[in-house]
């Protein structure tokens, strides 16, 4: 089984401050939800590519995608059905809904899921090279620094710390019962559902009895109560750094300016929009991809530099 | 200095006190062993002395708990974590962070040490048990007995003055523990750590320790240093049910005897030395081999190769036949390819090269579901198992799985319930009974069908003595009926007791396939206590294949 998790693979990118790849994530995340023309929310997309590459997580990147892939497909199909909007229309359905309406397929709501759709998958590919090339703690460390609740930041890393053995607890449970001669798949919609009880109450019991012992370890080597605490690994901005993260910003200002000439934005209704360039949206457009990719290179030089 | 006195403890909603009346001093330095029946009150002892009791499990208290000057009812278990440290059952579950190094660190962290101690209390610690090339390794890559390793290195960084270990070992395989406990060992002799180690199999640690106590029904039965109780409270010791190693058992049966008045011995060594002048005068037969197996042939696996998707390869061109009523134990290290193999047998797993067939059918041309009419399989862990409302559900579910209906499964279900003396919990929820109740309900959940077979991937890890021994005693009488028995398991003592044959693995190959006797005996360290006692005395005409108590009294008659 490929593991959903982080490996270390000491790329250049695994290496990168973990807070400039916060920086580039969430510069690719805000400028997502604020453009909304195709071309550039899929040159957006191509732009996570060499990161991923240079990351070397595509066994992993490729599992989000085709998780991604059918996201999509529910996304325009749903689209597609639920909003009449849009003139040229492909198939009207002979009866109504409640509530709804006449159901009617048009191609510019087709268009809109698609629209959306790579709106989902340029943020999924920028998140996935965040997730795998970061140490789950180190990511825990960077948010505690940015002022989150350590309490709750500790929860959502022990959560991911328990994703393995969850999954361990699974396989083991499913062959007990099995060997019980459980057939999953045997009977109607609702039978199944009551067939994977058998695996879901062990499950939830026995992870609810680690909950106990795990907070009764954590108890007993001195957690809580409130007091200050010291972080042994530290995340320190070299100066370096920080002209990475200033780097990793600065699609988000090229992308706040593309908004902000009245450019970026695109019409799927009632007829598609003419896609087109002026002058200053396709160096600003230029510039937002260029600085995107430029993550790589400047990734390998601070490595190189760490090395010397 | 630990002072336990009048101490009393009922949690929160139980009817009677986990704790009676303990009274208890335990002296910097000592190690000290607490065994006992399960529910007789070892964890919740543990649990007061670092004041998880009563702060963190909430009950009624009565008396003082004093350890190293401070009263556990007035200090928070974070004031006392640098006092006493503790080490649970099951290292999976006492490891919070993602790599060794954070880990060691978490409770130093949590008591906002300065970096730089940090950094060098780290190292210590991970000198000290030996895992600084774990470093950083994630924790989830690590084995059962490198993460309680881990988890001990993570206490051991507070620099405690006192170290509870309950249960340590249970999970761990026999070489894992055998490590384990070697490191304890070491703390309390070169470091001085006072060790409090909770363990119900004696025969991995008498010789360590200097005193025993002993609890049941939340009361101390005998207290005292080891050698001392064990020869002058061997009675009440054995009558809670507490497993005596098979040495200490022997000499107390030839001091009854009158044919020696040696000390107790704890060791192989000590065992010798005790019978040295008695076997010196001895000769005899070996005790019989048992009837060689004349069933028809059940299960025959050819040529079996099993290789893991991204692993490594389990099971290496593996050929035998297992017949009609064989009790055959499979035996290997860890990762030998013992629960691959056995998956093999009710179709979890399939060839990925070679045949297996059961009762003639090929695995590959039936379904798991069709093969649990034949071959009823035990997992370790009964918590796996159990999912019903109540216990005659249990039963239901597995015997409606199969196709059964109405009165038939009304009437095995009363069968099954009546032969696991399990009748009058039939209307309780399962997963609520106790730890042996909960073993007795999953086999008797799969021994409803009546299989033909029996799977067992070890059912004794863990387990207290007379469970052990209960389960046993009906297995055994299991594969007399003519049924097939087929045990995965760590535990050379069981083996040597019970069963008829023994399958050796090593690296996915099998290594050795034959009669017990010739398996287990002469064997280096894999022997049992009572055949490496005798194999010295093969000079003195002394049979060296003789394996239990049982055989060498036969041999003194």
């Amino acid at each position: 089984m490929i593991s959903f998790r982080y490996k270390n693979r000491e790329t250049a990118i695994h290496k990168l401050n973990p807070f400039c790849k916060l920086g580039w994530v969430t510069s690719i995340f805000v400028i997502a939800l604020i453009i909304n023309n195709p071309i550039h929310l899929l040159l957006i997309f191509l732009a996570t590519l060499p990161v991923v590459a240079a990351a070397r997580v595509w066994r992993e990147w490729t599992l989000v995608m085709k998780f991604a892939f059918f996201l999509c497909l529910a996304i325009i199909i749903i689209n597609a059905l639920v909003s009449s909007h849009g003139s040229h229309v492909l198939w009207r359905a002979p009866f109504r809904v409640p509530l709804i309406g006449t159901p009617v397929l048009t191609v510019e709501a087709v268009l809109f899921g698609a629209g959306m759709s790579l709106r989902l998958l340029a943020v999924l590919s920028a998140f996935a090279v965040l997730t795998f090339t970061t140490h789950p703690d180190d990511l825990m460390l960077s948010m505690i620094k940015m002022k989150l609740p350590y309490k709750s930041v500790l929860v959502t890393s022990l959560t991911t710390r328990f994703i393995p053995t969850l999954i361990d607890d699974v396989e083991r449970i499913s062959d007990v019962q099995r060997s019980r001669g459980l057939e999953l798949d045997r009977g109607n919609f609702f039978q199944r559902i009551r067939n994977r009880m058998a695996i879901i109450i062990p499950l939830l019991s026995n992870s609810l009895d680690r909950t106990v012992q795990v907070a009764e370890a954590m108890e007993s080597r001195a957690f809580g109560q409130g007091e200050s605490r010291t972080y042994y690994h530290e995340i320190k901005l070299n100066k370096f750094d920080v002209w990475i993260l200033l780097v990793s910003i600065l699609p988000l200002i090229a992308g706040i300016l593309i908004r902000w000439l009245g450019q970026g934005d695109y019409q799927y209704y009632p007829t598609l929009e003419k896609l087109s360039f002026g002058g200053l949206e396709g160096l600003m457009l230029a510039l937002l991809v260029l600085s995107l990719c430029v993550m790589v290179p400047l990734a390998i030089i601070k490595k190189r530099i760490e090395l010397d | 200095m630990i002072k336990i006195k009048d101490f009393t403890f009922q949690y929160g909603g139980a009817e009677k006190p986990a704790l009676h009346n303990i009274n208890v001093e335990i002296e910097d330095g000592e190690f000290v062993l607490v065994t006992g029946p399960s529910a007789g009150g070892k964890s919740s002892l543990c649990r007061c002395l670092n004041g998880l009791i009563p702060h963190f499990y909430g009950g009624k208290v009565a008396g003082r708990v004093e350890v190293q000057g401070l009263n556990t009812l007035e200090h928070s278990t974070k004031e006392l974590a640098t006092r006493v440290g503790m080490i649970f059952q099951d290292p999976e579950n006492q490891l919070v962070t993602q790599d060794v190094e954070r880990e060691i660190a978490f409770g130093l962290e949590n008591l906002a040490f300065p970096r730089n101690l940090i950094a060098r209390r780290i190292e210590e610690s991970m000198d000290t048990l030996g895992i600084a090339a774990l470093r950083y390794r994630p924790v989830y890559e690590l084995s059962g007995g490198e993460k309680q390793k881990v988890a001990i290195a993570s206490v051991l960084a507070l620099h405690p003055e006192v170290l509870i270990l309950d249960e340590p070992t249970s999970e761990l395989d026999p070489k894992s523990a055998e490590e384990v406990l070697s490191i304890v060992q070491r703390l309390n002799d070169e470091l001085g750590i006072t060790i409090i180690l909770v363990e119900h199999r004696l025969d991995r640690v008498v010789q360590h320790v200097d005193r025993l106590i002993a609890l049941d029904g939340g009361k101390i039965i005998v207290d005292g240093g080891t050698r001392n109780v064990l020869s002058h409270n061997y009675q009440e010791i054995s009558a809670a049910g507490i497993g005596v190693p098979p040495i200490i058992r022997l000499a107390y049966q030839l001091k009854a005897k009158g044919i020696t008045d040696a000390e107790t011995p704890l060791t192989v060594k000590e065992g010798r030395m005790m019978l040295q002048e008695v076997f010196q005068k001895i000769s005899g037969k070996s005790p019989e081999h048992d009837e060689k197996s004349t069933g028809k042939p059940v299960i025959e696996v050819e040529k079996l190769w099993h290789v893991y998707a991204d692993g490594p390869t389990a099971l290496r061109n593996v050929s035998l036949k297992i017949n009609e009523g064989d009790f055959v134990a499979i035996m290997g290290r860890n990762a030998s390819g013992k629960t691959t193999l056995v998956k093999h047998f009710n179709g979890l797993l399939l060839p990925n090269r070679g045949l297996v067939s059961v009762d003639g059918i090929d695995t590959r041309k039936t379904t798991v579901a069709e093969l649990a009419r034949k071959v009823g399989f035990v997992f370790q862990n009964p918590n796996d198992h159990l999912f019903a409302d109540t216990v005659e559900e249990e039963m239901g579910f597995t015997l409606k799985n199969l196709g059964l209906e109405g009165g038939e499964v009304r009437m095995r279900t009363d069968e099954v319930l009546a032969r696991f003396k399990l009748d009058k919990y039939r209307k309780q929820y399962p997963r609520a009974l106790s730890g042996g109740q909960k073993q007795r309900v999953a086999l008797a959940s799969v021994l409803a069908i009546q299989p033909r077979i029996l799977v067992l991937d070890e059912p004794t890890r863990g387990m207290e003595y007379h469970l052990k021994a209960e389960l046993m005693d009906f297995l055994r009488e299991y594969a007399a009926q003519g049924n097939t028995v087929i045990l995965v398991t760590h535990d050379v003592e069981t083996v040597a007791e019970y069963a008829g044959r023994v399958i050796l693995l090593s690296e996915g190959n099998v290594v050795v396939d034959g009669d017990k006797r010739d398996v287990l005996s002469r064997a280096l360290l894999f022997s049992p206590q009572i055949n490496r006692l005798v194999q010295a005395f093969g000079k003195y005409g002394v049979p060296d294949d003789i394996l239990t108590m049982a055989e060498v009294l036969q041999l003194l008659k």
